[in-house]
């Protein structure tokens, strides 16, 4: 197939010969001359391109908002796209989200507003109210500089209150997707550059292998910017997103197996039912734009060394399965990490799907993010704990570290000097000196090599606190915590 | 008499729907626009050595590279290279690390930008100053302060003498950082040439300022040039003067002959359309055992750029703030290879009211006195600076309505003393104010044969609502429904209108507006009671009233008709009235200033630094508030601007290349959502009938005020520990933190 096709205002659009990298902003804009979607930042922090993506689950249409501006076009292909002019035609009445921004005054100068009206739209559309806070992470993506957030937050909640969310078209947009349900490779190729995207999992494989120096996309959150922000012209792109089997979420008794093509969004609420304290990190994790679009994935195979996932999975003991061609292979998640940037993965190798054990009744995990800002931040330092604990001495012990090295790692020293000790805040203070052997963190611009070791040992002391009866503290748990 | 009213804006359907056209979005008739795409410097003090376009130009839809080399000659005039609007690749001078060097213009944007990346530049580099030092030395003073209207020192009794005589004193230095203004739509102009007629679509809170600029740059009569800006995605100040990428797009369509957009990314708006520059303040204040204030001393030094000039007002607050014998203020410059900073948000009061409150707070907790009680045993009743009184102040309620709002009295005196399980909790205050600006107006109103009005100035909507306020003067004044009028903005073949700064907008417009509109209400009563045929003939226009669209008797509502049928019945298509609006004496006569109290709860983590504001409480009083639904939306966003000026945002320079390092929405912090707790405000009701005809005195830049304070205070109260470096971010904080 050498063309892609998506609904949008209830008509199938077939678009073919495009730069295999062209955004879904750009064809918007551009294209359609739809300006209604904003360019705010073109790289995924402002929410001002917000749209929304129509994809058939169980038979329904579920939507979810993403950012246009890093999205690439082919990845719409069989989806709905919906935008801030498809919900009210000129002469009829607004949606209920636009009139409530409307009468809330959640609209200054404006430039955000589509992008709100987007994301509100994609929560009005899940059907229950939200909470106070289920509104706020929902809009976490979005930003506005005139507003204060305020009378949006009040807009969400009133939009929301209302009962009716009945849209005459689902049904029949449930029709158009099913007709065009892709079901082969999609092709496009245009000035000796490639957007490939296979369907099935052996021809992922081979392709990769064909094509070791591509590009493998997933959820195009970091590859987007390396076009919109870095100018790169990718040569050719593997899209992962239509392989059925990258996209399995499988819970076994002993591990839950994460495809690597399995968004956030979808891989939250599993994670979250046996791992709860992932859960508030991931909350963190981005946007729910990105996280919409973004996988732990390709949070893995990036090589960051501030993936926030990364820390957690590690103290989880999680590991990979590897495949190339035909052949997989499984690594522990902390082997993974060479050296800055660098991974073990392969030529010809991609990352097939992540294990995470279930962890044993008596371990006890906790997560932290600490950024400059609550939400959509980069972390300064991130980490994952895990501690187990027997006969009221530490048996196994995890401290996963992001942000302290230029790999995700662990406080070996500090963790060994802990093992067999009592779980105190005597013991943990003894060994946090040798935090100083295990990292030596860099000063930049998110902070300093002095704030990260402080921070550092003070999470471990906090994790001590928190694991032995006091519960979560921390200015956020007091956030959530408020009405 | 406008009530205040709490009508939706009249844009909101546009806006929400994505029918709002912003410049960017405009195209030319003829479908043949080109894009432009800058190209920036990498050094930051040299001379442009060499240009190789070459590669570029292989580029499959370039049209042309501009450069100091072709670029068309521009008439610098009496201005010369110190407007904001400099440098416009007239020379091979290099000033500052992203200045524009050259523009590559194409058929698609795409191509532009592939052609930008293969500009090569060669430079000769000169010794550059890169950034400015935490203790500047050889500053400078400036030349022209508030644009030559005051000197940029005040000295009042003997303010040395009695610093050095006093019981009580605190001595220290407040340091704030580069900020930008960010607004979410970033800076674009789409220019078009007509023969010697020049029309330009652009991002603007001054179309008027645009067009005077780009005529003397072009050497045209004003009325040659038309500038278009409808809706604009905010501007903080940002699009207040007219920056060098306006002309350039000019320039370039010049260049080519064809029309030419030109777009800013986001991370070239951190050079090219100035910034809140950085300031070193050093005040000093005196203070007698009962906490009389003996004397105010406020040093403000404030970053520069290598050209031009810009002096960020931050000690004029502290002139008039106290009443105080003995002040003296002093404003200086410091020169770095940067470019020009700019107002932004508040200038002036935002960083300058920080360090004033700060220390205010810290000569509070020298004197052992509650920060409330301090303020008001100095309490200014009159302007001791101005020696003027105030048209009004009414900020002894602000206090008290706000601190009842907050329960202020539940705060208990001593640092680090009041928590919540692990968390440090602290309530901190500070005093906001801000000066009333006004400009001279004009307007044009219509009554149409429909029933319905147009309201025509050339003022700008930047977010504030202005087309809201324009459409409910009509309304209010004719007698007509919201939805009846229509109001026009945004374009100098309006009538003229000043920059959309200063918070001055409303009190500048509406008395216009007003004027405009009684003329046409006159005439239209004129009308019907000479009109034979109408129910009202013959009464006396004092008799007659307007309402719901229709004309009639005051005493016997009844009795009356439509515009409709009084214009059909004559024939009129419409009746039109200008009107036009200055300043009066009453600058002369008073001071005029609107006021504030904020009221702030933090929560700071002791083992993290983390901070977060739980709680804000503003009390404004403003005089009117036009529209209190706008004007509280307003309110928040200004408190919000604050917080993020406390606690998130700074500009980080590149101590090596000058270069800004965080140039992106990800890594420069403004406020998200979970930033930002529950914020109260409080209209204070004031009266002013000096100030201006409507006795509104702008609201948009008052809450950002004080707000940076309040937190800075509140977190010393939490944690014992003063942070006088902004932003207040977690690694400033953890090192007095352990426990
Ligand atoms: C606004 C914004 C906010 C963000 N916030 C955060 C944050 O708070 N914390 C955080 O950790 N990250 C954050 N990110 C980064 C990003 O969202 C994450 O790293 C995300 O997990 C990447 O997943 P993806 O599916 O989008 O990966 P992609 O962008 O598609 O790919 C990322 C990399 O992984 C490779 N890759 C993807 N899948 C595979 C595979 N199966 N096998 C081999 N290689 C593969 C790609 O080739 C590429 O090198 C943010 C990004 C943006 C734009
Ligand atoms: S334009 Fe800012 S997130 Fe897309
Ligand atoms: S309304 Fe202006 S940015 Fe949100």
């Amino acid at each position: 197939m050498d063309r892609i096709r998506f609904v949008i205002d209830g008509e199938v659009r077939t678009v073919e010969r495009f730069d295999p990298t062209r955004t879904v902003l750009e064809y918007l804009r551009e294209t359609e001359g739809r300006c209604g979607t904003k360019e705010g930042c073109a790289e995924g922090d402002c929410g001002a391109c917000t749209v929304a993506l129509g994809e058939l689950v169980d038979g329904a249409v579920r939507h979810r908002a993403v950012n246009a501006c890093i999205l690439f076009l082919g990845a719409i292909d069989g989806k709905e796209l919906v935008t801030v002019e498809s919900l009210a035609k000129p002469e009829a009445p607004a949606h209920p989200v636009q009139q409530a921004l409307v009468e809330c005054h959640g609209s200054q100068c404006g430039f955000c507003t589509p992008g709100f009206v987007m994301s509100l739209y994609a929560v009005w559309r899940e059907g229950d109210a939200p909470t106070r806070s289920g509104i706020e992470q929902a809009l976490a993506g979005n930003l506005c500089r005139c507003t204060g957030y305020r009378p949006i937050v009040a807009a969400a909640e009133r939009a929301c209150a209302a009962s009716d969310r009945s849209e005459s078209r689902r049904v029949a947009t449930a029709e158009q997707l099913r007709a065009i349900r892709p079901t082969e490779m999609l092709a496009i190729e245009q000035n000796g550059r490639r957007f490939l995207a296979p369907t099935g999992l052996d021809e992922l494989a081979h392709l990769v292998l064909a094509h070791p120096d591509a590009v493998l996309l997933a959820g195009g959150t970091d590859v987007g910017l390396w076009v919109t922000k870095q100018q790169r012209r990718l040569p050719t792109v593997i899209y992962l997103g239509r392989v059925a089997g990258l996209a399995d979420l499988a819970v076994g008794t002993d591990r839950i197996e994460i495809g690597a093509g399995v968004t956030y969004t979808d891989a939250m609420p599993v994670l979250a039912k046996y791992h709860p304290e992932i859960d508030g990190l991931l909350r963190r994790l981005g946007s729910v734009q990105i996280r919409n679009a973004g996988t732990i994935g390709g949070n893995i195979a990036n090589g960051s060394p501030i993936g926030d996932s990364l820390p957690a999975l590690i103290a989880l003991g999680a590991s990979l399965v590897l495949r190339r061609g035909p052949v997989e292979r499984t690594l522990p998640l902390e082997d993974y990490f060479l050296a800055y940037r660098k991974t073990a993965l392969a030529p010809g190798e991609f990352v097939a799907r992540i294990r995470v054990p279930m962890a044993a009744a008596d371990t006890r995990f906790r997560t932290y993010k600490i950024a400059k800002r609550f939400d959509q931040d980069i972390s300064a330092v991130c980490a994952g704990f895990a501690v187990t604990i027997r006969a009221d001495r530490v048996v196994d012990l995890r401290l996963a570290f992001g942000g302290m090295a230029g790999i995700p790692a662990r406080a070996r020293a500090c963790e060994q000097a802990l093992i067999g000790q009592p779980w105190t805040q005597a013991a943990v203070l003894a060994a946090l000196p040798l935090l100083t052997q295990d990292f030596a963190p860099l000063s930049d611009m998110r902070a300093s090599a002095d704030y990260r070791a402080r921070v550092a040992a003070n999470l471990v002391r906090k994790f001590q606190i928190e694991t032995s009866g006091a519960g979560p503290v921390g200015v956020l748990a007091l956030a959530e915590a408020q009405p | 008499m406008i009530p205040i009213t709490t009508a939706s804006r009249v844009d909101g359907r546009l806006k929400v729907t994505g029918g709002a056209r912003y410049a960017a979005e405009f195209a030319p008739a003829q479908d043949n626009v080109l894009h432009a795409v800058l190209v920036q410097s990498t050094i930051a003090a040299g001379r442009v050595a060499s240009i190789d376009t070459a590669r570029a130009k292989q580029v499959p839809g370039v049209v042309a590279i501009m450069t100091h080399e072709n670029a068309p000659r521009i008439d610098l005039g009496k201005a010369g290279d110190m407007t904001p609007g400099f440098p416009l690749l007239q020379d091979d001078r290099v000033m500052f690390n992203g200045q524009h060097l050259a523009v590559a213009i194409a058929t698609s944007f795409e191509a532009a930008q592939q052609a930008a990346q293969l500009v090569e530049l060669h430079y000769n580099r000169d010794e550059a100053t890169l950034l400015m030092s935490d203790n500047p030395t050889g500053t400078s003073v400036p030349q022209r302060f508030r644009n030559g209207m005051r000197p940029p020192a005040s000295t009042r009794g003997t303010p040395q003498a009695s610093f050095d005589a006093a019981a009580v004193k605190i001595d220290q230095i407040y340091r704030t950082p580069i900020e930008h203004h960010n607004p979410m739509e970033p800076h674009a102009t789409l220019a078009e040439w007509q023969g010697d007629r020049l029309l330009v679509h652009n991002a603007s809170q001054s179309v008027f300022g645009n067009r005077k600029a780009l005529a003397g740059f072009f050497g045209l009569p004003e009325d040659n040039v038309r500038i278009v800006s409808p809706f604009v995605g905010g501007g903080f100040g940002s699009k207040g003067v007219s920056w060098p990428h306006i002309t350039l797009a000019a320039m370039a369509a010049k260049l080519v002959g064809q029309p030419v957009k030109l777009v800013l990314t986001r991370r070239q708006m951190f050079t090219s359309n100035g910034y809140r520059p950085k300031t070193v303040q050093h005040v000093r204040l005196g203070a007698d055992r009962d906490g009389r204030l003996t004397a105010v001393l406020h040093d403000g030094i404030s970053q520069n750029s290598a050209y031009g000039e810009f002096s960020e007002p931050v000690g004029l607050a502290s002139e008039m703030l106290y009443s105080c014998p003995n002040v003296a203020v002093t404003h200086r410059l410091s020169k770095v290879n940067q470019g020009l900073p700019t107002f932004m948000r508040a200038p002036g009061e935002a960083s300058g009211v920080y360090a004033l409150e700060s220390a205010m707070d810290e000569l509070a907790w020298a004197l052992g006195m509650d920060p409330i009680e301090l303020r008001l045993k100095n309490y200014a009743d009159r302007d001791e600076h101005e020696d003027k009184p105030f048209s009004s102040k009414t900020l002894r309620a602000c206090y008290e309505q706000g601190a009842a709002a907050f329960d202020w009295k539940r705060r208990v005196a001593q640092p680090r003393s009041m928590r919540d399980g692990r968390l440090l909790i602290g309530l901190g205050m500070a005093t906001a104010t801000y000066p009333v600006n006004r400009s001279e107006a004009a307007a044009k109103v219509r009554l149409q044969a429909d029933g319905t009005a147009i309201v025509r100035c050339g003022s700008q909507d930047i977010g504030t609502g202005t087309y809201t306020v324009m459409a409910q003067l009509v309304g209010e004044h004719l007698g007509l429904p919201l939805d009846r009028v229509r109001a026009e903005l945004g374009d100098t073949a309006l009538p003229q209108a000043p920059v959309s700064g200063g918070s001055q907008s409303v009190a500048s417009i509406s008395p216009a507006i007003r004027e405009a509109c009684l003329a046409v209400r006159a005439q239209t009563l004129q009308l019907a009671a000479g009109d034979p045929a109408s129910p009202l003939h013959g009464l006396d226009p004092e008799e007659l009233d307007v309402a719901d669209g229709r004309i009639l008797q005051s005493a016997e509502k009844s009795r009356g008709e439509t515009y409709q049928a009084l214009l059909a019945r004559q024939g009129r298509a419409a009746i039109e009235a200008d009107g036009s609006a200055k300043p009066g004496e009453e600058k002369q006569k008073f001071s005029m200033h609107s006021f504030g109290a904020q009221f702030v709860e933090v929560a700071v983590d002791p083992d993290l630094g983390e901070v977060r504001v739980r709680r804000h409480v503003g009390a404004f009083a403003a005089g009117r508030i036009m529209n209190a639904k706008t004007g509280r939306s307003q309110m928040i966003g200004g408190i919000v601007f604050g917080m993020g000026m406390a606690l998130t945002e700074a500009t980080e320079v590149d101590p090596r290349s000058g270069r800004v390092t965080n140039a992106t929405m990800a890594d420069y912090l403004v406020p998200v959502h979970l930033d930002v707790p529950e914020i109260e405000v409080i209209m204070v009701a004031e009266q002013d009938d000096a100030v201006n005809p409507l006795g509104a005195k702008g609201i948009g830049e008052l809450p950002t005020v004080g707000t940076a304070a309040a937190i800075a205070n509140a977190v010393y109260h939490a944690t014992g520990q003063r942070i006088r470096d902004l932003p207040i971010r977690p690694d400033k904080l953890i090192d007095g933190l352990s426990i």
